[in-house]
């Protein structure tokens, strides 16, 4: 089995932060599968998402994503860039420009700078644009301002943008922590749908253990940073699952100061 | 309660200090300032009916105003662009916006018409000056407003066009210019909207436009010609009005 992305050793502070966000994580992500990222708020999903996105700096172990090792001090190269798609928790879309330049907006990476510049999308940027809104089934809202859309809507274009950029590796960060019940399970069938059609890796995060389990084929459960379990989606039992999601019983360190 | 009490009261007695200072010192007695309002009613008696044979000096009059509120307000955004990025939170360091910032309060602290006399002294008399004293003035405001178009826009669209491989213009065009584009053109069109309204009344000091006419009507006691050529500026005002009323509902 290969992997779409190798994780040795890997710790990460924030900036200004005490406690580490990644603390020694190792982990194999194996290509061309859905996997899912659970763990309670603060467990450093969205940490580690966006440093396999190449935008942290300054973390210690070795990282390699699609076959090319990540380096910690320097961004990775823009060419390498667009072959990583990323769904953004808060969707990062413009917000005044429409659905399709929104959408196009994925392609720009994949155009030479020049072409993006200016503007002029090819024949082919436009077909790929088009059919990731239709994929998403957007297609009827390709002219409207992201402005005028509905949390589903805006969560349906921030994949469509990533679709577009033809991706091999898809990170999507809570792509459904916006929505419903139903409309949470469509977004994550046509994200994994239109991955597995186009033969890309997904690694998602979630809060929902019972989406998790339905859409992912393999289930890595993270917790103060740290990985607590990693197996294929038969494999997690309700034990590990609610020990994840345990309340916090340590008491704060200020409480402790207090008493003595 | 006790402290804000006493604030109230000491500003109070501030107030209070400034008019009786003022009374005490202005040399104006209690008759001129009766005998005001009669002379300033006969004053008016004399711009009516107003003199509609200057509609000529109105007209070149409005059109010198309007060139001189265009070509300041041009040298004004091209004065805020740089100084706009040099004056944002998000595109320098601190130890270079925090001094631009404080030239572009000094700058606003300087009455237009102050500036527009220093320039016809430096320069003479013309549309000139007042091009250049607009253009001068109106940065104070169009730089800060700018910086904050620049630092108002939302880092995630540009953070997710940079993840995507869009290069650094790509994302200027894409990213930034359109967050930012209805903020600039909203803050230009109000700061020419208060360019013209100002550039109407620099001709008093010699700075050019139809405020020159004002100046020359009354100085030689031409009352009626003086009245035609203020209700035109009157009447330009209320124009300059309605019409930002309708480019506000447009950028709404
Ligand atoms: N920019 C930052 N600066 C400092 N600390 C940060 C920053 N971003 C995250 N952290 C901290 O890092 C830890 C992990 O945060 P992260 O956002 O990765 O968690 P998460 O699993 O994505 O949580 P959630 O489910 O709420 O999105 C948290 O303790 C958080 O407070
Ligand atoms: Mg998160």
């Amino acid at each position: 089995m290969s992997a779409a992305a190798q994780i040795g050793d890997l710790s990460f502070v924030h900036q200004g932060a005490g406690l580490p966000a990644l603390d020694h994580v190792s982990l194999m992500v194996p290509a061309g599968e859905s996997t899912a990222l659970l763990g309670p708020s603060g467990a450093g999903k969205t940490t580690l998402l966006a440093l396999l996105d190449g935008r942290l700096r300054g973390w210690r172990g070795r990282v390699s994503v699609l076959g090319a090792p990540l380096d910690p001090d320097h961004p990775p190269s823009r060419a390498s860039r667009p072959d990583i798609g990323f769904v953004f928790q808060e969707f990062a879309l413009v917000e005044r420009s429409s659905v399709l330049r929104n959408v196009l907006n994925g392609r720009l990476g994949r155009m030479s700078p020049l072409r993006a510049a200016l503007g002029s999308p090819l024949p082919r940027d436009l077909e790929v644009a088009r059919a990731a809104l239709a994929d998403c089934g957007i297609a009827d809202l390709a002219e409207r301002r992201v402005d005028s859309l509905s949390g589903g809507q805006r969560q349906r274009v921030a994949i469509a943008r990533c679709l577009a950029q033809e991706p091999r590796l898809i990170l999507a960060d809570e792509p459904v922590s916006n929505l419903d019940p139903a409309r949470a399970a469509e977004i994550l069938t046509l994200l994994t749908g239109a991955a597995r059609a186009r033969g890309a890796t997904v690694l998602f995060s979630s809060h929902q253990p019972d989406l998790a389990r339905r859409f992912a084929d393999r289930i890595v459960g993270m917790r103060d940073g740290r990985i607590a379990f990693d197996v294929a989606v038969g494999d997690l039992s309700d034990v590990a699952t609610a020990d994840l999601y345990r309340e916090t019983t340590a008491l704060p360190a200020i409480g402790l100061r207090a008493v003595t | 309660m006790r402290s804000r009490g006493f604030g109230g009261f000491a500003a109070g007695a501030l107030v209070a200090g400034a008019v009786l200072w003022s009374f005490a010192t202005t040399d104006v007695d209690l008759s001129r300032l009766l005998s005001a309002g009669p002379r300033i009613a006969d004053f008016l008696g004399r711009m009516v009916p107003p003199d509609p044979t200057v509609m000529n000096e109105i007209v070149k009059g409005s059109a010198e105003t309007l060139r001189i509120a265009i070509l300041g307000s041009l040298g004004a955004v091209l004065l805020s662009v740089p100084l706009g990025i040099l004056a944002s939170e998000t595109m320098v360091s601190p130890a270079l916006y925090r001094p631009v910032r404080t030239l572009l309060a000094f700058i606003r602290a300087i009455p237009l018409i102050l500036v527009a006399m220093l320039m016809v002294g430096a320069v003479g008399l013309g549309p000139l000056p007042g091009i250049i004293a607009i253009a001068f003035h109106a940065t104070g405001m169009l730089a800060k407003f700018y910086a904050e178009a620049i630092d108002g826009v939302s880092r995630a669209p540009i953070a997710a066009l940079e993840s995507a491989g869009a290069a650094p213009l790509a994302q200027l065009r894409y990213a930034i210019w359109p967050q930012m584009a209805p903020v600039v053109a909203r803050d230009t069109i109000f700061r020419f909207e208060l360019n013209l309204r100002e550039s109407l009344i620099l001709g008093i000091v010699g700075a050019g436009g139809i405020g020159f006419y004002i100046q020359t009507y009354v100085r030689s006691f031409q009352y009626e010609k003086a009245a035609s050529v203020t209700l035109a500026v009157i009447a330009m005002v209320i124009a300059i009005e309605g019409i930002n009323v309708a480019l506000r509902r447009r950028f709404a």
